[in-house]
Formats: structure tokens, C-alpha cells, sequence
């Protein structure tokens, strides 16, 4: 399969101090890849190291397909980000910033600036100074710019930092519209789980420079269901009885008399009477499982995400 | 190349870099007007306007306050990408860092020619309204334009040193600093006229300034123009150079 985005041990060391660690990462196109880790962990390290923006100490980067080395301006045309912070030439206005993008990106058509500025709600301040900008303005004006030049990838360096609940649910939709309608992929880094959680379909968790995980969506879901923990005696008896009675195919077999059921959490007696009833002995049931959060705090060794 | 350079210029909209172009030019054209005030030769006649000691005075001044202000001009267009942090973005354009550094080094040129234009525009205008009634004044004219645009020249000598402290410090500081130092060297060297004066890269612009003095102690061609131009030369060079490997190589960390 294609890729856009493939690191292979991807290293830097600042004096003998190792930041990032062997990261490897692969995003596909239409992945929103969520890069999740806790202040200092080697986020905008990584993504420095993919935009070209420093040497990597070791490893690799490739960009659709090519490595990084080599093919950095043909990469770029493809790429729109945003690194660390959103900076602009504060004297200038809005329309002015994103000219001089589309000059140095050198593509054609000036409405397009209209259309990156629309997209991003700020039509209205296109001829305000961005020294009059707030954060949150800032933030989108970037995403404005990073949009202009019809990027096949955009990276994001934390895009919702400075903007409240409400922009920053306006700025997931305007995430997943594009996704929708330009089949854009992305690559956003964070440090909040909630946001990752509700953006992404593929999640990278990185602690400590190292990536501790790649994961998508559907199978972080499955290990952070909750479920009945349930030990009979004859387990292939009870299946039929949880699909016969109970109606239910949501459940795993789990070997030496284990059973898994993630539906009908609430009416444990329920579950218990129809399978005595069936002739199965119940030795155990419990609920269990981790929550998101809970399941991170595992992997991190006990520290909490924001 | 060209689209660069104009991004380059586009940037300094709106900024101080008008009033700097101005600070830099006033003040050579007030002295031009020196020369109207009443002069009486040793014969005891009234003298005439003498554009060419017009010229002269101008351009001493253009040479000194220059490398304090092209310094200034130049630590600040490469400078504020690190101060606005702006650096993350210029630097992931399909575009090589090393024609990002001579855009920015043509915008700090064109910056240059303008102040320069600027600071004879008055000597200038005297020597066109005076060529109507003297045909001769066409040459003295011709000679303080050739001299601007030389010391103009000259004055790029030591503008990659400026850019290499500025993108080091990642501030216009230490290439003010620098700046204000060389323009008090200029500065005591010119009131000194000495010949040798030029062998100081940023007072080398004083070279074609000197030709157009009269009756100073020692005339005629300056014996150091060579050794003088060889010494800009190597620092244009090597500073150049440097510029390129090191804007290139170096790491952007700044933006956090
Ligand atoms: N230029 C540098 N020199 C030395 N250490 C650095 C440098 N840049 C970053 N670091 C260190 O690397 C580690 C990772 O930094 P990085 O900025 O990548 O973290 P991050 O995940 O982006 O964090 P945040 O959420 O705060 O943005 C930090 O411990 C930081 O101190
Ligand atoms: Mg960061």
C-alpha cells in the first residue's frame, strides 16, 4: 500500500541526551493520525525532524514514498503545517501573510486565498492586521495558510492550543469536512486524549521520545471496552445460550472456560440465571476492563495525560 | 528567483524601514545645503555654488552613517524570521535556504541604492537646475552620481557579516552593535581625510567619496585602493560564504 508518511528509527540526540527514540511511524492517505504525548515527550522534535527542519541524529524520513533527503521542495509543495506556533508577519494583514505563501509555494491563482480564509472563518479580518489577531485567530489564519496550496498532508503541531471548547469543537469539524470532502490526511500531534480521541482513526502514543504504541481506532476501542468477565464450566455451552437466550454475538471465548460478554454490562443476575438455567455452572463474573485513560496510564507507567 | 525577492520587499510593508531609509538620507542632504550659505573667495569675490564640494559632503556623510544603518537594515530582515517566528514556515517552502538568503540579501541592496538615491537627491536637483545655465556642471554632476552608485557598491562589502551575526544571534543586536562601531571608526577616520582610512572594509565606500575632496594634503590616486578592495573582497567573500553553509545547515529550533 502507498504511504504518505513513513519514519524508520527515526532518532535525535541533543548532546548525549536522547529527545526522540527510534520512532517509527506510517501514516496512509486519509489517516488522521492522532500523535498523542505529554509535554516534552518528543512531539514537535518528530515533527521538526519530518519537516527537514533539523538533522535527525539517526533513522528516517519518508514522504510519499521518496525519503525526505533529496526531495525536500517536491515534498513540501505537498505538504501544509504548522510547527510549535503559528508565526506571521505581524505588520502585514491576513490576505498579505497568505500572498507571500502563495508566492513562495508558487501556485497560481490568487482567489484561492479567499477560499483558504472562508474555510477557516475569517473573511471578515482578511484586511486586519495580524498584529491584532488573538491566539485563536492565529491558529486558524495557520491552518488558512497550511490549506492554500491544496496539501495532500497537513501536519499540525497542537492547532487547537489557545482556543476554548468552542473552537475547538469547530475546528474538529473543519478537520473532518476536510477529510470528507478533499480526502486530505493529517497528522496532528496533542497532548489531550479527549481530542485525539475524537479526531483520530489511528493513534500514535509517544512518552519519553519513544513511541510506545500505533494503534488505530477500532482496536484501542476493542481493549478499552469493558466487559463481563465470566468463567463457567462448560464455555462452549454458554455461548450458545448468550446467542440463543440472550440474543447477543458480542462476546469472545477466552479459552479454559473463559468468556468475555461486552453487552448486557448492566443485568449480571440476568446473564447468570439463563445460563444456570442452561446447565452452566458460573465459577466467576466480574467487570472488568480499562477505560481510555486508564488503559494510557498503563502504558505510560502511571503518568497522566492532561 | 524574482518572486522571492518580492516576497522579500512585501514583508517590509508597513515597518520602520521607511523611516530608516529616511534617517539615513536626511542628514546628507541637510549638509548639502552648507553650500549656499555666502562664500567669499581669497580674492575677495563672491564664489559660486561648487557641486562638487556638495557632492563631497553628501557622500561623506552617506558613508558614515551607512554601515550603522545598513546594519541595522540587514540584521533586521534576517533577524525578525527568529523574532516572529516565522522560521519553522520560510524554511519548509519548496524553496532552497540558500536563494532564501539572496532574496533577503537583494531586498537589503535594493534598501541600500534607495538610501543612497535618497541622500544626493538634493545635490542632484542643484547640479540639474545649475546644468540649464552652465553646460560644465553636466560632468561634476555625472561624477557625484558615479561616486554613489560606487560607494553604494562598496557599502555590499560587509552586509554578509551583518547577516551571518544576525542569523547566529538570531537578533538585529549584535550586527547594531557592530554597525555602531564601524561608523565611529568611519567616522574618525573621514574627519581625519587620511588615504589609508580605506583598508577598514565598512570605511571602503570613502574611497570614491575622497576623489571628489579638494585641496587636502595628499592628492591624487589612492595608493590602498588595491590593497583596500582586496580586503572586501576576502571579507565579502568569506562571510558569504559562510552565510550560505550556514544558513543552510543550521537547525530551527526557534518558534518554542
Ligand atoms: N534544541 C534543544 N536542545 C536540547 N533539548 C531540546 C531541544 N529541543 C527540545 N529539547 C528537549 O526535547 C524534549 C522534547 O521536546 P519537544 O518540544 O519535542 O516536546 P513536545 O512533545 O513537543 O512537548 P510540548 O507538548 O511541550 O510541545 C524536551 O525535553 C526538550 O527539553
Ligand atoms: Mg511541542
Amino acid at each position: 500500500m502507498s504511504t504518505i508518511l513513513r519514519t524508520s528509527r527515526l532518532t535525535k540526540r541533543y548532546g548525549g541526551k536522547t529527545v526522540v527514540s527510534d520512532v517509527n511511524m506510517t501514516i496512509i492517505p486519509g489517516d488522521i493520525y492522532g500523535f498523542l504525548g505529554q509535554n516534552g515527550a518528543g512531539k514537535t522534535t518528530t515533527l521538526r525532524m519530518i519537516m527537514g527542519l533539523i538533522h535527525p541524529s539517526s533513522g528516517e524520513v519518508e514522504l510519499f514514498g521518496k525519503p525526505l533527503h533529496g526531495n525536500k521542495g517536491e515534498a513540501m509543495e505537498r505538504i501544509g503545517a504548522i510547527i510549535e506556533y503559528p508565526g506571521f508577519y505581524l505588520n502585514l494583514n491576513a490576505a498579505d501573510n497568505l500572498e507571500i505563501h502563495r508566492r513562495l509555494m508558487g501556485m497560481g491563482n490568487r482567489e484561492s486565498i479567499d477560499d483558504a480564509l472562508a474555510a477557516v472563518g475569517l473573511l471578515d479580518a482578511k484586511h486586519q492586521k495580524v498584529k491584532q489577531y488573538s491566539l485563536g485567530m492565529k491558529q486558524r489564519l495557520g491552518i488558512a495558510r497550511a490549506l492554500l496550496h491544496h496539501p495532500e498532508l497537513l501536519i499540525l503541531d497542537e492547532p487547537t492550543n489557545g482556543l476554548d471548547p468552542v473552537g475547538m469543537k469547530e475546528m474538529r469539524q473543519l478537520f473532518l469536512e476536510l477529510v470528507r470532502k478533499r480526502g486530505i490526511t493529517f497528522l496532528i500531534s496533542s497532548h489531550l486524549l479527549s481530542e485525539i480521541e475524537q479526531l483520530s482513526n489511528k493513534i500514535g502514543i509517544i512518552h519519553k521520545g519513544r513511541m510506545l504504541e500505533e494503534i488505530d481506532y477500532e482496536s484501542l476501542q476493542r481493549k478499552t471496552r469493558h466487559y463481563l468477565d465470566i468463567k463457567v464450566t462448560d464455555e462452549k455451552k454458554a455461548a450458545f445460550i448468550l446467542e440463543q437466550k440472550l440474543g447477543t454475538t458480542d462476546y469472545v471465548v477466552a479459552g479454559s472456560g473463559g468468556l468475555r460478554l461486552y453487552e448486557h454490562l448492566d443485568e449480571p443476575d440476568r446473564v447468570s440465571l439463563l445460563l444456570a438455567e442452561g446447565g452452566v455452572g458460573i465459577k466467576e463474573m466480574v467487570l472488568s476492563g480499562d477505560s481510555l485513560e486508564e488503559y494510557f496510564l498503563k502504558l505510560t507507567g502511571g503518568d497522566k495525560f492532561a | 528567483m524574482l518572486n522571492v525577492l518580492l516576497t522579500e520587499i512585501m514583508k517590509l510593508k508597513n515597518t520602520k524601514m521607511h523611516w530608516l531609509i529616511l534617517l539615513g538620507a536626511i542628514p546628507a542632504n541637510l549638509v548639502t545645503l552648507y553650500a549656499f550659505l555666502p562664500r567669499v573667495t581669497p580674492e575677495g569675490t563672491r564664489a559660486g555654488i561648487d557641486l562638487q564640494d556638495m557632492f563631497y559632503r553628501q557622500g561623506m556623510v552617506i558613508t558614515i552613517l551607512g554601515p550603522f544603518m545598513f546594519a541595522l537594515m540587514t540584521g533586521y530582515i534576517i533577524s525578525r524570521e527568529y523574532q516572529e517566528r516565522t522560521i519553522n514556515q520560510l524554511f519548509s517552502y519548496p524553496v532552497s535556504r540558500t536563494k532564501i538568503l539572496f532574496a533577503k540579501l537583494g531586498a537589503v541592496v535594493v534598501l541600500i541604492f534607495t538610501t543612497s538615491l535618497l541622500s544626493c537627491i538634493m545635490v542632484t536637483a542643484t547640479g540639474v537646475i545649475m546644468s540649464f545655465t552652465k553646460p560644465v556642471e553636466m560632468e561634476v554632476l555625472w561624477s557625484g552620481i558615479r561616486m554613489n552608485m560606487l560607494a553604494g557598491l562598496l557599502a555590499l562589502g560587509t552586509i554578509p557579516v551583518s547577516a551571518a551575526l544576525s542569523m547566529i544571534g538570531t537578533s538585529v543586536i549584535p550586527s547594531t552593535v557592530l554597525g555602531a562601531f564601524a561608523t565611529i571608526v568611519t567616522l574618525i577616520g573621514e574627519m581625519g581625510h587620511g588615504m589609508r582610512n580605506i583598508l577598514f572594509p565598512w570605511a571602503m565606500p570613502y574611497w570614491p567619496v575622497r576623489e571628489l575632496a579638494q585641496g587636502l594634503a595628499e592628492s591624487g590616486p589612492n595608493p590602498y585602493a588595491v590593497p583596500g578592495m582586496t580586503i572586501l573582497a576576502v571579507t565579502f567573500m568569506v562571510s558569504l560564504v559562510f552565510c550560505i553553509v550556514y544558513y543552510e545547515k543550521a537547525e530551527i529550533h526557534s518558534g518554542s
